[in-house]
């Protein structure tokens, strides 16, 4: 009987464990998209709304990398990353830069949302609209940890959000280029009285956050299925962490995924598949009423 | 007024005969997405019309004119789709519609097509409510067709593979959020409760989910010992990943949709073995077939010489000769003569799928019976038929049985 009991329960464990490993995975997904939308907005205040966009593009660039030039999925990561540098550029230079110079308060949504669109269609046309295969890199059989299963695939992807967190972190605090993003982030005309180029931080900014997001679509695509429209619910979700992490914390992101992934797959669970979005946006709702900066965030104080 | 519209009629005919294009083409619309998650039908489905209209033209056109084909993407959204269809209705005036890949886009546009007494023939979109949308006697005349195997005729045939042939009794089903996946989930569940059989778990998942954890795991800890699935390609391989991420394998039994080459493609391995109703599967047994076969494979030149979804494909192609035949028999390209023919077709008619033989009638507006379609089997990342008797009986066609 107790035996039985013992079995029952370590199921039920096992279960648990399970959902948690995989809510785990898809936070991190989650994740390493998010760090796009903190790093333009650690310098300038805006968003890139064409992360979800950034990473399809990153996912795609690498894909043919790797499936039609036969570059090694190491090697085309760097590559990869450098078509995320120029790609932000560039949509910082086209999008969002004339909307800052006029002190637009919203011209930017507009612009990055239609420069997503726009590279969306690009994207299509270039790669054509299904969903495509990303060879792993990694071995596609589960391995057994501590009772329940997990991908290799997933413990990279793991690895690479803490990676990314770890380097933004280092990058903010202790690197003079960080506190000159920094700088910018707390008086954008003191840091220029200073001597700083507040532009190309910014630009700079927008560059380092597409790198990310396209890093991230490489990252992901062998879990997520790769194409042109991949980024749009990811890009949402993504947004979501962000904010209940924290806009301005590297940290808070890490655990904002890992609250809504683990929130998504036990609701689907223990509740009801059909409301498993449901308690994410509710956490959502809830960290904009009580804790607007989100979780880990560090309120702001504006004097006007 | 009069006389400034007399002067505008004649620039326009002018202006037609000066192009001369348009005015003497029959003109068919052709919508579906040709872009997204279910593209690889819409696409597979357009090049079938093409091929088919091809032929047609070479043979000289249809009451001496030449098919033309206008065709719209409408990118399963059902608001598009209402768009294409009034700028198809109005603007391009086409003599009949056929596609339609997302039921919910069909079940959206199909009331213009009604209004304008344009005849549609739904050529792959399963709802099936679709072709009762209209029915007498509230309206007195049906203008919605169809040449697919509908819900109901593949929800029964599911159960009956999985349950009857394949002996199981504890069956999940997992259907997408959309109104194909719920719609299709209450056919599995009716034709399920016909077996006097519950399933064990009834789960969802929305469109560009990546995760299907929750939803395995209760397929799984109810002693699920087959998945049936009413969803589409991308999501189904999530599925089939993720079962192999749970180390958990038991069959997966759905609606066509499991032929679909992102579902083949993207599940790998863990696709293996997948059955699923289909009318068509590409194996040139047939004279017919083979010459369709290969029109296909030369003007799309596609990976691995497999069509990316043979069933669009092959049902387009039928959709088009069901309209031409029933265009000549009515002499003219008005839409309620087409329908009048097309619902007492004198000429049989033969595509690929099968021989039509007055494959509709007044009461009756679909032509695919519960006969028709075989299984199909998921091998070496290609559609088979899944039973060695229907591979060989392949080329003898199975023609519609009407209920009496």
């Amino acid at each position: 009987m107790l035996f039985l009991y013992l079995k029952k329960l370590n199921n039920i464990m096992e279960i648990l464990l399970q959902l948690i490993y995989s809510g785990i995975a898809l936070g991190m997904i989650y994740a390493v998209i998010a760090f796009g939308y903190q790093l333009t907005f650690a310098t300038s205040d805006t968003l890139n709304f064409g992360q979800g966009d950034a990473l399809m593009l990153g996912a795609l660039v690498g894909l043919t990398l790797v499936d039609v030039m036969q570059i090694d999925y190491w090697l085309a990561l760097p590559i990869v990353g450098l078509f995320g540098l120029i790609q932000g550029a560039f949509v910082e230079r086209i999008g969002v830069r004339p909307a800052i110079k006029i002190k637009s308060e919203f011209g930017w949504i507009m612009s990055t949302i239609a420069l997503g669109i726009i590279f969306k269609n690009v994207a299509e046309n270039i790669w054509g609209r299904d969903d495509l295969r990303f060879p792993s890199p990694l071995p596609e059989a589960p391995m057994k940890l501590l009772g329940a299963n997990v991908l290799p695939m997933e413990i990279l992807v793991i690895a690479g959000a803490i990676l990314m967190m770890l380097s933004v972190e280092f990058f903010n605090r202790k690197t003079i280029y960080g506190k000159a993003v920094v700088a910018t982030f707390n008086d954008r005309d003191a840091a220029k009285l200073m001597g700083i180029n507040t532009g190309l931080v910014i630009t700079f900014s927008y560059a380092l956050s597409s790198m990310s997001a396209a890093f991230a679509g490489v990252l992901i695509a062998p879990l997520t299925l790769t194409g042109a429209t991949m980024g749009s619910v990811l890009g949402l979700k993504a947004f979501a962490v962000a904010i209940i992490g924290g806009l301005t914390s590297g940290m808070g992101i890490i655990i904002g995924g890992i609250i809504l992934g683990i929130a998504e797959t036990t609701t689907g669970f223990y509740i009801s598949t059909g409301y498993k979005d449901v308690p994410g946006l509710v956490l959502l709702l809830l960290v904009l009423a009580v804790k607007p900066a989100g979780l880990f965030g560090k309120s702001a104080i504006k004097k006007v | 007024m009069i006389k400034g519209f007399k002067k505008s009629s004649m620039i326009a005919m002018m202006l037609s005969a000066s192009l001369g294009f348009a005015a003497d083409d029959i003109k068919i619309g052709v919508t579906g997405p040709y872009t997204g998650g279910s593209s690889s039908m819409g696409v597979s489905m357009r090049e079938g019309v093409k091929i088919a209209i091809e032929e047609i033209n070479k043979n000289g056109g249809v009451l001496g004119q030449k098919l033309v084909a206008v065709e719209r993407d409408d990118e399963a959204k059902n608001e598009r789709g209402v768009q294409i269809a009034e700028e198809l209705i109005n603007k391009e005036k086409v003599v009949a519609t056929v596609g339609f890949i997302n039921t919910g886009v069909a079940l959206a546009s199909q009331r213009l097509y009604e209004e304008a007494k344009i005849p549609v023939m739904n050529n792959v979109a399963t709802g099936s409510i679709l072709t009762k949308q209209f029915l007498p006697p509230e309206f007195p005349d049906n203008y919605i067709f169809r040449n697919s195997a509908n819900d109901s005729i593949q929800a029964p045939m599911i159960v009956e593979e999985a349950v009857v042939r394949r002996k199981y009794t504890k069956l999940a089903i997992l259907a997408d959020s959309t109104n194909y996946g719920q719609l299709g989930k209450d056919d599995l569940t009716k034709a399920l409760a016909a077996k006097n059989i519950t399933p064990v778990a009834v789960e969802k998942f929305n469109i560009k989910d990546v995760d299907m954890t929750a939803q395995l795991l209760k397929a799984k800890e109810a002693g699920a010992e087959a998945i049936l699935t009413y969803g589409i390609g991308p999501e189904l391989a999530q599925i089939a990943n993720g079962m192999t991420k749970l180390g958990w394998k038991v069959p997966m039994i759905g609606s066509w949709t499991l032929s679909m080459a992102n579902f083949i493609d993207n599940a790998g391995p863990g696709g293996e073995g997948a059955r699923m109703p289909q009318t068509f599967i590409q194996d040139p047994n047939t004279q017919k077939r083979k010459a369709f076969i290969e029109a296909y494979l030369k003007s799309v030149k596609p990976k691995n010489g497999r069509i990316e979804s043979p069933v669009s494909a092959a049902q387009a192609y039928d959709s088009i000769y069901l309209l031409a035949a029933a265009i000549k028999q009515a002499g003219s390209t008005d839409g309620k003569k087409i329908k009048d023919a097309l619902e007492n077709l004198q000429e049989k008619v033969e595509g690929v799928v099968t021989v039509y033989n007055k494959p509709f009638n007044k009461e009756d507006h679909e032509a695919i019976t519960l006969n028709i379609p075989v299984f199909g089997e998921v091998k070496g990342a290609k559609v088979v038929y899944a039973y060695e008797e229907d591979r060989k009986k392949g080329a003898d066609l199975r023609l519609k049985q009407t209920k009496k």
